[in-house]
């Protein structure tokens, strides 16, 4: 860039300049005038006069010289930042090791933390797709006696909370069901979403193709309509876009597509399709509409522009105690139904922000030690380019010019890592996307957009700053010493010494938090693998059967079906039992749990009912699950149609509520004395609900008391079970072949399932503990390298004094070692508070757990001294002749 | 406050015009513009300086302190190659403008 010789910056140069040259205007003009004649007086008047509004142009002037004194100092910056990217490129590469060992370190601390991030961003910082979704809320009806957090709402209670209420633009209901779907070649088992008419606009959702409901078409007279969800238009229907204004049957009715739905999160299911609840037989039932009791749909809001939930919450809970009083009978005080309300937003991320917290924290750590490191590296290069920096100062530049390229070449090497960190999350993503897909609908959401680049980006710039600041502060003041012949021994160099030292315990206490995290999580993981079910997964077989409740309305329907069903899977080769029942075990699921009485115990006014969660089995059951029969017996082929239906009771079930005393012979009823059960046997407790949850008290029903049309059959084989699923879908078909079944399943898996979250919990976190005690081995062994290289002389007079080589060795090992144990008490101290923090992911662990620390601990040292070994060997190898020599 | 004569951009080309002689200062642009275009151009003579740093800042022209004609220093001002490529653009625009206008004026009724 070409310079005027008179550059003048700052305002006051810029001011004095066009000063003087409006007054050599003025001058020129005055002496023009003269010589035309004019008295210098006058002439000095005239040229004024033509010259205008001196003050405006002056300050126009001013303007214009600004805004060119700021632009050419941009310019400037810019060429001299250039230059230190250029110049600091070519000193990187020249550093290869350093280079490639920062940029790894790096990319993996910034990869980690980018593919958190946009888990967390997708799932918890994003406001809902939804155009409502900040003013969404959901109502809930807990019942508190039997621990449900939802027990759902009667129709009747939802007309009478959209009435009542007064925080609400609207309030929806909603529910869904399994149909079929006819009206292409096969028939479809579709899950429907049944809805209010206002559903979508509720949520402020609006159609991709057509429409979604009208107010009035979830009347009894509207004609049969439903949306397609995206989904299922793409899988089920090839996208096909002239579908709106197609028909299908369902339930006996033809139903017209008005619409497809955008690709949105469904929640709480994902449904295929949505339907108004006018056409969802069930819920138009006679005993649905007509009772207050009948629980079964969700209820959400849309709170009005400026209500908040504090509100909502207040305005539900008055509607409710109002219907407690009004409807005692419908709020029984043994049930004690609550009311809640929660942000939707906040309800269906429920289950997933303290796992993704935690992980978070994790990857935060990991680049915490991986900055560490690279400082560190930094730090050992600056000692080594102590000459060079000296040098370079006496040669004129600044000390701030000298901090800057320090910080640019810190910043380069961040940002390049972090690109490479992309690549890492990039990599990372897939993994957590399903991950992330075990808790919550938004899973789908993630991705990795602009906001999550700039995250990368931010995180990136941010660490390269503060590494390029720690050498910049330390950097020296005296340049002579620097040039001195011998810089290793300057103060300066032990000052660096000790904060690479802690900065390696630094890097300890983290990893060893880390490593504790992870350890805790893998025991935890043992014990939940460790926990025995109560029953033999092996060899089982599982699907559902979700018979089509139209065509299977009675009792001796299901049965029949059911019955002809095991018969004839019994017969199929390699098959040892079937069962049907309403769950098979580790299904998720919610208990089902019913209050009960007692024959002969008379419930107090006031008292909570007892509850047993009610499980229906058919008669080869037990045997066929392998559970354990305590004492009676369980159902026989004979047991049907007798007076007092045999129940068996699990053993929490006879601990719980007869303690010492014995079960067998007692007289239970579910409708306070209409119909009574008689137990019969006492079997073996299961992990119903998967291994982290406590069996409850249960009582398992014999098949031919239930009517539920959503059944779950079991057939357990004598080699893999896999193989007999043709045989259930040929037997299904031939008995019904309007009849789906769904989730095929070998019991193995499921049990492999239901610890599925845990176990890829505790790989992410041992993951990224591994990731950490790596870098940290790495860090360690390049710190005691470099000492060694620096004592190579002090090393050789030791040697030549008579050292011998254990005891130069020991010297070494020491000097690591004791930065480890510093880091080790550290990382204890705050381990001690930090896995409080994970206590709710720990099975049968406590987070103070003292032989993961332990073990941690020996892990760490036996890490440690390896990484210190091949330092301390080549210590042990220094010639003494040769160290004394060249040092 | 730009001289209402001048239609918008017209004082720009002159400047730039007045420097294809070499170097000049301020007083001497404006003078230059007095004297070819026999003062039938009435502009205030302020307006010359916003319209110099203007040009300036556009990169169009260069300043460079030197010593003038009468022994004082003063702010010589340069065309830079931008300013004069934008010169040789105005010029033709200018000739297009002024021959289509005149050709306008000058038919006759058909």
């Amino acid at each position: 860039m070409k310079r005027a010789f008179h550059l003048s910056t700052g305002r006051r140069g810029i001011t004095r300049d066009v000063e003087r040259e409006l007054a050599f205007h003025i001058e020129m003009r005055t002496r023009e005038l003269v010589a035309l004649g004019r008295s210098q007086a006058d002439a000095r008047r005239e040229a004024v006069a033509v010259f205008g509004d001196m003050t405006a142009v002056r300050a126009e002037c001013l303007t214009e010289q600004g805004h060119r004194t700021r632009k050419r100092a941009r310019t400037e910056f810019m060429h001299t930042l250039w230059q230190d990217v250029r110049f600091t490129a070519r000193t990187l590469r020249r550093a290869p090791a350093f280079t490639i060992a920062s940029l790894l370190t790096l990319a993996l601390g910034i990869g980690a933390t980018t593919a958190i991030f946009s888990v967390i961003d997708g799932v918890l910082l994003r406001p809902l797709p939804y155009a409502y979704g900040d003013r969404l809320v959901h109502v809930a009806q807990p019942a508190n006696a039997g621990g449900i957090p939802d027990v759902g709402f009667s129709p009747t209670e939802v007309m009478d909370y959209e009435s009542q209420t007064r925080s609400f633009d609207a309030l929806a209901e909603y529910h869904t069901m399994a149909f079929t779907l006819l009206g292409r070649d096969d028939p479809l088992r579709v899950q429907t979403g049944v809805v209010s008419a206002g559903f979508f606009d509720v949520l402020g959702v609006k159609a991709l193709l057509g429409r979604t409901f009208r107010p009035g078409e979830d009347q009894p007279a509207a004609a049969p309509v439903i949306v397609l969800s995206y989904e299922f238009w793409q899988r089920a229907l090839g996208g096909d876009p002239n579908i709106v204004g197609k028909t299908f049957t369902m339930n006996d009715r033809v139903h017209t597509v008005i619409g497809v739905l955008p690709f949105l999160p469904q929640d709480p299911d994902h449904n295929d399709i949505y339907m108004p609840v006018s056409s969802c037989p069930f819920r138009i039932s006679a005993h649905v509409v007509g009772s207050r009791t009948a629980r079964m749909v969700t209820l959400l809001g849309r709170l009005k522009p400026g209500a908040t939930l504090t509100q909502a919450t207040a305005d539900v809970s008055n509607v409710a105690a109002r219907l407690h009083r009004e409807f005692p009978d419908a709020y029984r005080a043994n049930d004690r139904l609550g009311i809640a309300a929660a942000m939707y937003r906040d309800e269906i991320t429920r289950g997933a922000r303290p796992t993704l917290l935690v992980l978070l924290a994790t990857a935060a750590f990991v680049l915490l030690i991986a900055c560490a490191n690279v400082a560190n590296l930094t730090l050992a290069r600056e000692l080594r380019r102590e000459r060079e920096m000296a040098l370079r100062a006496v040669l004129g530049a600044g000390r701030r010019r000298i901090a800057r390229q320090l910080v640019t070449e810190s910043t380069l090497l961040a940002v390049v890592g972090g690109a490479l960190g992309l690549a890492v999350a990039w990599g990372l993503l897939g993994v957590l996307k399903s991950f992330t897909a075990l808790f919550t609908p938004r899973a789908a959401e993630i991705g990795m957009d602009g906001r999550v680049l700039a995250f990368a980006f931010a995180v990136s710039a941010l660490t390269g700053i503060c590494l390029g600041l720690v050498p910049a502060i330390t950097s020296r003041r005296d340049l002579a010493s620097g040039l001195k012949e011998d810089g290793n021994a300057s103060t300066l160099g032990g000052a660096r010494m000790r904060l690479r030292g802690a900065l390696i315990s630094a890097q300890v206490s983290i990893a060893f938090m880390l490593l504790v995290g992870a350890g805790l999580m893998l025991r935890s993981f043992v014990n939940l693998e460790r926990v025995d079910p109560g029953f033999d997964p092996a060899n089982v077989l599982t699907a559902r059967l979700d018979l089509d409740w139209v065509k299977y309305r009675t009792g001796p329907l299901i049965r029949n079906f059911e019955e002809a069903l095991v018969d004839r899977m019994s017969a199929r080769p390699g098959v040892t039992a079937v069962a049907v029942s309403n769950a098979s075990p580790m299904n998720e699921g919610q208990p089902n749990n019913a209050p009960f009485r007692i024959d002969g115990r008379p419930l107090d006014a006031g008292q909570t009912a007892p509850t047993l969660d009610v499980r229906i089995g058919s008669t080869d059951y037990f045997r066929l699950l392998g559970i354990a029969l305590v004492s009676g017996r369980t159902f026989a082929a004979t047991d049907r149609d007798t007076l007092n239906e045999p129940v068996v009771v699990n053993q929490t079930a006879a601990r719980r509520y007869w303690g010492a005393a014995n079960p067998i012979g007692a007289r239970l009823t579910f409708d306070d004395g209409k119909h009574w059960v008689t137990v019969v046997g006492i079997v073996g407790d299961v992990s119903q609900y998967g291994p982290a949850q406590p069996e409850m008290p249960a009582l398992y029903a014999p098949f031919t008391l239930s009517t539920t049309s959503d059944m779950r059959i079991l057939v357990r084989t004598r080699g893999e079970p896999a193989f007999v699923s043709r045989d259930l879908h040929a037997i299904v078909h031939d008995l019904d072949p309007a009849q789906p079944v769904t989730e095929v399943q070998t019991l193995a898996k499921l049990r492999g399932d239901a610890v599925a979250t845990p176990r890829i919990t505790m790989l992410l976190i041992g993951a990224f503990a591994v990731v950490a005690l790596v870098i940290t081995a790495a860090g360690l062994a390049g710190v005691i390298a470099f000492t060694v290289s620096r004592r190579t002389r002090e090393i050789g007079i030791r040697i030549a004094l008579g050292a011998q080589p254990g005891g130069v060795r020991g010297m070494v090992l020491r000097q690591g070692l004791r930065l480890v144990a510093v880091g080790l008490v550290i990382g204890a101290v705050a381990a001690l508070f930090l896995t409080r923090l994970l206590s709710r992911f720990l099975f049968h662990v406590d987070a103070t757990d003292p032989i993961t620390f332990l073990g941690v601990a020996a892990l760490f040292c036996g890490i440690a001294a390896l990484a210190c070994l091949v330092p301390a060997r080549r210590a042990t190898r220094v010639d003494p002749m040769i160290a004394l020599r060249d040092a | 406050m730009a001289g209402s004569d001048l239609y918008t951009g017209t004082l720009d080309v002159l400047i730039l015009k007045a420097l294809t002689w070499g170097p000049m200062h301020g007083y001497g642009v404006g003078k230059w513009i007095r004297d070819t275009t026999r003062e039938a151009l009435q502009v205030q003579e302020g307006a010359l300086y916003p319209a110099l740093h203007r040009l300036e800042r556009r990169g169009l022209l260069e300043d460079e302190w030197g010593v003038s004609e009468t022994g004082r220093e003063a702010k010589y001002y340069k065309l830079t190659s931008a300013g004069r490529k934008q010169l040789q653009a105005e010029v033709l625009r200018w000739t297009r403008y002024t021959l289509a206008v005149s050709a306008a004026l000058n038919a006759s009724p058909a």
